[in-house]
Parts: C-alpha cells; structure tokens; sequence
C-alpha cells in the first residue's frame, strides 16, 4: 500500500505516462479511435471534479449541471460560426456569459435548499435543454446539433491525424481544472464550502453569509464546465442537446459516487472509467460477445445503463465513498496495523 | 371560442395525467423525504404492463379490457413501488441523500432493462375504437380521450382523498407528513405506512402510464424518464406531501402548458419554469406546501 508522500509523484508520473505514450508508436493509445474516446474521457473526469466541487465538497445536490457544460458547447460555437470570433476569445466569451447564468439561475435555485433545490436546478437544466433542442431564435440548429466552422480552428485540431493533438488538449485542460480545484478547495473560501456541507448553521454564527458562499461553489463549477464544455465542442467538433440533457448531470453523480466523493482524484477516475466503460460497454454490445446467452440476459447486458447502474446502486449501498473511500479504508487499516 | 374551450379541456386532460405521476411522488416525498427518481420507472413498468395486456392477453381491446390494462398497469407498478421499498430505500433508513441515488441507480436499471428486452422504439397500445372519437359542446369538437384521463383521476384522487380521511392507516399517512419522528415516538408501526404509500404512489403512476402511452401515442421505455421532470414541477409548485396541492397544481400546469403552447407559439415548456420559479421565489415551500424536511 502507498504511502501518502509517493501518492503525489505517482500521479504525475501517471500523466506523463498518459502524455507521451500516443507519440511512441505501437501501443493501443498510438490509434487515433482510442486517442478520441480518451480525450471525451479526460473531458468527462475533469467535468465529474467540477460537479464534486458542487456537490462533495459543498453539499449542493444539483440536477442541473449540464447546463452549464452545454452553454460553454454552444456559446463558444455560436460566437465563432456567427460572430466571427477568434477560437480563443469565443471560449471566453462562452465562460463569461455562462457566470453570468449560473449566477442568475443559481441565485434564484439557492432561495430553497435540499431536495428542493435538486429539482429547481434540474427544472432549469430542462428549459435549457428545450431552448437547445426547439431550437428559439435560430441559434442552436436544434436537435441536428451545431458543428462549429472547422476554417475558424487551427489546423493542428482538425483531421483524423491530428487527433493526439486533441487528445493532448484534453489531458492539458483535465490537469489544469485538477489544479484549479485543487486551488479552490484548499482555499479559505474552499474552507466555508466544505464548512456549509458539515454544519451550515455554524457558519452563519460565525457571522458568513452561507448564501454567498455557496454562490461562488455554483459560479466557480459553472465557468470551469464552460471551459471544459467548449473544448469538448473543439474535440467532437459539434454541439448536441444531448449535452444538456439531464442524463448528463446524472452520469456526473453516477461518476462521482463511483470514485468517490470529496477526493479530487476520486471524481476524476470515476469520469474516466464510466465514460470509457460506457463507449467499451456499447463496442461490445455491438459485437458478439452476447449472442451466446439467452436473450433475456444477454439484451439488458448489452446496454451500459444496465450495468453501470447496478454498479451505482451496490456501491450506494455498501461501498459508500466508492473507489477512493475504499482506497483511504485500506490505507488506514495498513497503516495501523502495528497498533 | 371554440378553440379557446378545445385548449382548455386539453389542458385539463393533460393537467390528470401530471396528477397521477405528482400524487405518488409528493406524498412519498411527504412522509418519508425520499425524492423518488424511480417513480418515471414505475410509470414505464405501468405501461408496459398495459401493453402485454391489451396486446397479448386481449387482443381485441373493449372498454373492459381497456379498464383491466390499467388496473394490471397499476398493480405491476405498485407491486414493483412495494418491492423497491422493502428491498432498497429500507436499508439505507434516514439517509435521504442516499435514498435519492439510490432511486437514481433503479430507474436507470429498469429503464436498460425494458429497452434491453422491448427496444427503444415506441410500440403503439391498442385501444377501443371509441377512444378515437370526439364530443360537439357547443362549437368545439373535443377528441374524447381527454375525458376518460380527468375521470379515471378524478376517480384516484376521491380514492386517494378517502383513503388518507377515513381509514387509519390514512390517519398514520396524515400525522407522519406533519412530524414523522412524533408518530413513532406514540409506539405507531410507521413502516407500514411508508409501504402503503409506496404501494399507492406506484400504483397511481402505473393507471398513468397508461394513459399516457393513450395520450402520446406509443409505449417507450424513455417515457417515463420526461414525465417525471414534470411530475417534480407539479410537485414543487404545489406543495410537498399534499395531493390536493398537486391536483391544484397539476391542472394550473396542464392548463397553462397548453394555453402558452397555443399562443406563444410553443413556449409551455418555458412558461411552465417561469410559473415554477415565481412560486418558489414567493412561497419556497409550494401551494399547499406543509413539509419542512
């Protein structure tokens, strides 16, 4: 079992091992398939962290997540297609804007707390996944989806070729958000969001306002999805209501219950695996590793839902802290054992 | 005016149908503070079961074998509420959060696990030519499926209503929703009550399911997943924990969803999160609201 001063370095080995390994030639991460299911799935960790700074570290239970991942998609592809915008300018200006629309919607959510402020977001995320979808005001293309204009990108992001490029940005944004988090939660205000989680009244006796603190945890998660949502519009090369779906805050939960809570690394892991079981899960259903069993079986097994979800609710279950909690239990336990 | 009389009726049809997913939910959440993820599962499992009855069992659907799908449809989704009582939302006793991932974690399964066996398509539920007919009040000609969805509610929230009023285990329902912890505290089995509002809750959203597959035309197990969304709306807005609060609340949506969808050309879904945002920004705890978990 490891200990905690090699844990740090082996993370970072870990990364450059995941970074150079598409530039060594004969190894499955020198394919560009596998290069671009690794970078959704870098996304999609980097995106879990966001969510656990939502809901691990400040207790906020939000149904409406996606929303603001899939504001950073279209955002940003709608100020490069429509308004001529350098791809960089485009992604802040996507970043900017969706502040500033966690910070209304968030406001008016954090009026009720608990369940009931599971179901305001989730009704926001709703209405923004109709506006998307309907398609008002000629933005968002609806349900086709919204392919940003590949002229406007640089070209080392475009083509089959280049897709270790896309891959690297991806490892790079999933490393900065880790930092940034890292950042946030060591912080004093990183201090009052776990605070409010533990015991909110204490912290207003304390004379803080519980209110504009959880705020900025909804703001701050909020930016950090735009930025990863519009790298994942330059690494799908389109938008699609599918992000704004509530499914997607659900696979958020579902991946940092998987990891485990309030470990960074946890959150993280969990997004890694559910996403590339979830793509792996579909490659082999669409093969034939099923047609031996009976049909009853065999068609649950071949969708993902099916075992990912059974997973989840074994680990609420019995294994709460997920992969991560796990992993501190046995360190524990290793490390006191002579006592 | 015409019009004016089709769009509100419909209104009215549709506000039935968000009744019957919202009851179960809001007296689930009432008396247990459990928020029921799974309850759109239950809805699926309902109309599925529907389905295999007018489909397989009686293939040539009367107005009898209309009534026996939807009574199959609740008692299979019931029985399923019943089950995931006992078997899940049981032991994890008073940890709400974990309650609530764990519903999560059922209705994803279900939902793979109907699409695994059924596929994803919509499958048409037979229904007696009459449903396809329409009624003249005046100038309007009303489709007449509408009527059948606010009568069969109309008939759930009177059982609903005298169930919770004049039996004892109404009683116990009634005084847990105002403070659990005090009616177990006077020596009162609350666990039964927990079983027989999962029971009632399951079985209301089963008779929905239904209908719905009558109202949008088709059985799919995606279904249930986008009715819940409105079934928490209708929840929200009109009060945890009271079904006359969701009845309330579940017409004003319907009726405004189809007024909005008529004259603002397609804006209900939108009108209905402005309505839900306005009630919570002036009384956060819905209508009829009396739980504060």
């Amino acid at each position: 079992m490891l200990r905690w001063k090699y844990s740090r370095p082996l993370l970072i080995a870990i990364t450059i091992i995941f970074a150079v390994l598409p530039f060594l030639g004969s190894n499955p991460l020198a394919k560009a398939g596998l290069q671009q299911t690794m970078a959704v799935a870098f996304l999609f960790g980097a995106l879990a962290l966001t969510y656990d700074l939502l809901f691990g570290f400040t207790g906020l239970l939000s149904f409406g997540h996606a929303l603001y991942f899939a504001s950073g998609i279209y955002v940003t592809a709608i100020l490069i297609n429509d308004f001529n915008w350098h791809f960089l300018l485009a992604i802040l200006g996507a970043i900017i804007f969706t502040s500033v629309l966690a910070a209304l919607t968030g406001g008016a959510a954090l009026r009720t707390t608990g369940i009931t402020f599971a179901m305001v977001t989730l009704a926001f995320g709703q209405a923004g996944h109709v506006f998307i979808s309907r398609d008002f005001g000629g933005f968002t293309n609806g349900d086709d989806g919204l392919p940003v204009n590949p002229d406007r990108l640089p070209d080392f992001f475009i083509g089959v070729v280049n897709t270790k490029y896309l891959y690297l940005l991806a490892l790079g944004i999933l490393v900065f958000i880790y930092f940034a988090a890292w950042w946030i939660t060591e912080s004093s205000a990183g201090r009052v969001f776990a605070a409010l989680r533990d015991n909110e009244q204490r912290v207003s006796v304390l004379g803080l306002n519980p209110n504009r603190f959880k705020l900025l945890s909804f703001v701050l998660s909020a930016a950090m999805a735009a930025l990863i949502g519009a790298v994942m519009l330059i690494v799908s090369g389109s938008g699609s209501p599918r992000y704004a779906a509530a499914d997607i805050t659900i696979a958020l939960l579902l991946m940092v219950i998987l990891g485990g809570p309030v470990t960074r690394w946890g959150a993280v892991l969990g997004g890694i695996l559910y996403s590339v079981l979830s793509t792996r899960l579909n490659v082999l259903s669409e093969g034939t590793a099923f047609d031996s069993l009976p049909s009853f079986i065999g068609g649950p097994l071949s969708e993902p839902a099916f075992t990912l979800g059974l997973i989840f609710i074994l680990i609420v279950m019995f294994a709460p802290g997920g992969i991560s909690g796990a992993y501190y239990r046995a360190r524990f336990k290793y490390l006191n054992k002579g006592k | 005016m015409s019009t004016f009389l089709l769009i509100l009726i419909t209104g009215v049809g549709l506000g039935a149908l968000y009744f019957l997913v919202a009851s179960g939910l809001s007296l689930i959440y009432g008396l247990m503070g459990v928020l029921n993820f799974a309850h759109g599962a239950f809805l699926t499992i309902g109309a599925f079961t529907g389905l295999w009855i007018s489909t397989k069992v009686f293939p040539n659907p009367t107005t009898w074998t209309f009534i026996a799908a939807m009574f199959a449809g609740g008692i299979a989704a019931g029985l399923f509420a019943l089950l995931m009582e006992q078997l899940v939302i049981n032991r994890l006793y008073n940890r709400h959060i974990d309650q609530a991932l764990v519903t999560v974690g059922v209705s994803l399964v279900v939902t793979a696990l109907i699409g695994g066996w059924f596929g994803f398509d919509a499958r048409f539920l037979p229904t007696p030519l009459w449903f396809m007919k329409a009624v003249t009040i005046g100038e309007a000609i009303i489709p007449i499926d509408r009527f059948i969805y606010i009568g069969v509610a109309a008939i759930l929230l009177t059982a609903m209503l005298s169930i919770l009023k004049f039996t004892r285990i109404g009683l116990i329902i009634r005084a847990g929703v105002e403070n659990r912890s005090m009616v177990s505290a006077l020596g009162i089995n609350v666990r039964l009550a927990f079983s027989t509002v999962f029971f009632i809750g399951g079985f209301a959203a089963g008779v929905g399911g239904v209908l719905i597959s009558v109202f949008s035309y088709g059985v799919s197990p995606l279904m249930g997943g986008s009715w819940l969304i409105y079934g928490f709306i209708v929840v929200v807005v009109g009060g945890m924990g009271s079904v006359t609060g969701s009845a309330i609340a579940a017409m004003l949506i319907g009726i405004t969803n189809q007024f909005a969808n008529y004259y603002l050309t397609g804006l209900g879904d939108f009108v209905v999160v402005i309505i839900l945002a306005a009630v919570l920004l002036t009384k956060p705890s819905g209508l009829l609201g009396k739980v504060n978990h």
